[in-house]
């Protein structure tokens, strides 16, 4: 992997943990879709030989440590996510951008389920609105991060 | 020949693994507080990021301030002033009744309650997890913040510190879900417990007695029952209080004193902590709160 290239994906997941501590208003903050798990399955779709389940395992241990959740608690949400992606990427690849979303609202929300799962078990219970409102944003941002960091690795030639 | 056409698939193995490694994180860090070093290692790494994005709040006020009048700066001098004065003439009757009161303590032969040591310190303006009730501070264990200490703002008792790294600090809200406060009414002395409950402006008193003397306006101070926060320090406002015919029982709502969603800066009380239940055992007997002295020095501010 070029350094250059390298260099693209570690900015790209900086700025998608930073996304996840932008101050938003209380009302708002239930919404965010989780930037990291996008980022990731695009990274994941273009380049599965590369970035791999250790990736996922790291990053989500760094988003929790930033939401000051337990230690784990992402981790396993993303790893079992991008498990998922690594197996039908070749499928999903060649699909186009509004079924590409689809399939991404089907991950964010296994993603959501599993991370406020734990966040019920040890007593906290988010309300429903929580399931379902932050992976239909992430949903509706796909197309623009897919093409953005797809334009980004076509710049720094990353095969 | 290979079949180009195969689904690479990831192989099942390793995702067990890291599964299991996931869940097993989450039960040590849940369980225990062994898993601190690895926090502590990881926020020290997203600090740069933290800073960068609690900048462009940070940089609003300065601008403000730029373009402030001299004419607003002259007002707000002299509201200070006023202020001041009215603290002052309050001081001055505050010496003569502390004095009374240590006085009247050494009669009694009881410890005199010293004064405590604070740290001023700014919160970061970053998001953490929505369903629970955390800030962050820019003060950490270099500066003297330890895990378990009282952060307050000028109106009252506003959380403790739950995790520290060498430059910020992660506080407990009295308001998160999974906090609870030791309180006193300072009308009656009756001791009871504030549950938080999730939303900044709102603490819960269960199981009160049926017969207890309680009012909308009581006030609540802290217990200092536990060692975990110092008493004396204003806590809530009793809102409402409902009787539980049923069960026999009151049950009362309160406003908390301190302003959890809008304080810019805070204290946090250097007074020795107690150590937590789970680190009991290790130490053997457990300290008893006064007599630790690890204070170091008064904060320049």
């Amino acid at each position: 992997m070029n350094p250059l290239g390298l260099l693209v994906i570690l900015l790209s997941l900086a700025v998608s943990l930073m996304l996840t501590m932008l101050p938003l208003p209380d009302w708002a903050a239930i919404y965010r879709p989780d930037f990291m798990a996008l980022v990731l399955i695009y990274w994941s779709l273009a380049l599965p030989t590369r970035i791999g389940l250790w990736v996922a395992f790291v990053c989500g241990l760094f988003v929790d440590v930033t939401s000051g959740g337990l230690l784990g608690q992402h981790a396993l949400a993303l790893v079992v996510i991008l498990f998922i992606n690594l197996n039908v990427h070749q499928r999903i690849r060649v699909m186009s951008l509004p079924h590409q979303a689809l399939y991404v609202l089907a991950l964010l929300l296994l993603d959501q389920v599993l991370v406020l799962m734990v966040e019920g078990m040890i007593g906290r219970h988010p309300p429903f609105t929580a399931y379902i409102g932050a992976p239909l944003i992430g949903m509706l941002l796909w197309p623009w991060i897919f093409l953005l960091l797809r334009h980004l690795r076509r710049r720094v030639h990353l095969a | 020949m290979k079949n180009i056409f195969q689904p690479a698939r990831g192989t099942l193995l390793p995702v067990l693994l890291f599964v299991f490694l996931a869940v097993s994180l989450m039960f040590i860090d849940h369980r225990s507080r062994n898993l601190e070093p690895l926090r502590v290692g990881i926020s020290v790494l997203i600090a740069p990021l933290r800073q960068l994005v609690s900048l462009p709040p940070q940089a609003g006020a300065w601008v403000l301030q730029w373009f402030q009048t001299q004419q607003s700066l002259i007002d707000e001098n002299e509201a200070l002033r006023d202020r001041e004065r009215l603290l002052n003439a309050r001081l001055q009757k505050m010496a003569v009744l502390s004095a009374e009161n240590a006085r009247l303590r050494s009669l009694l032969g009881s410890a005199r309650k010293v004064a405590d040591t604070v740290i001023v310190a700014e919160l970061l303006r970053v998001d953490q997890n929505p369903y629970r009730q955390l800030i962050l501070l820019n003060k950490g264990s270099l500066d003297g913040l330890r895990e378990g200490q009282a952060v307050i703002d000028d109106f009252g008792i506003m959380g403790q510190i739950i995790h520290v790294t060498p430059n910020s600090a992660t506080v407990k809200l009295i308001s998160d879900p999974e906090h609870a406060i030791p309180v006193q009414f300072v009308r009656g002395g009756a001791r009871s417990v504030a549950f938080g409950n999730g939303s900044t402006d709102e603490l819960e008193l269960r199981f009160l007695p049926a017969t207890a003397d309680i009012e909308p306006g009581d006030e609540l101070v802290s217990s200092g029952l536990g060692g975990r926060f110092p008493a004396g320090y204003p806590v809530a406002t009793i809102v409402s209080v409902e009787l539980d015919e049923i069960q026999g029982f009151k049950s009362a709502r309160a406003r908390p004193r301190a302003r959890l969603d809008r304080s810019r800066e805070v204290l946090v009380i250097k007074t020795p902590v107690a150590p937590l239940p789970s680190e009991q055992p290790r130490e053997g007997s457990a300290p008893a709160p006064e007599t630790d002295t690890d204070a170091t020095q008064e904060p320049a501010r």
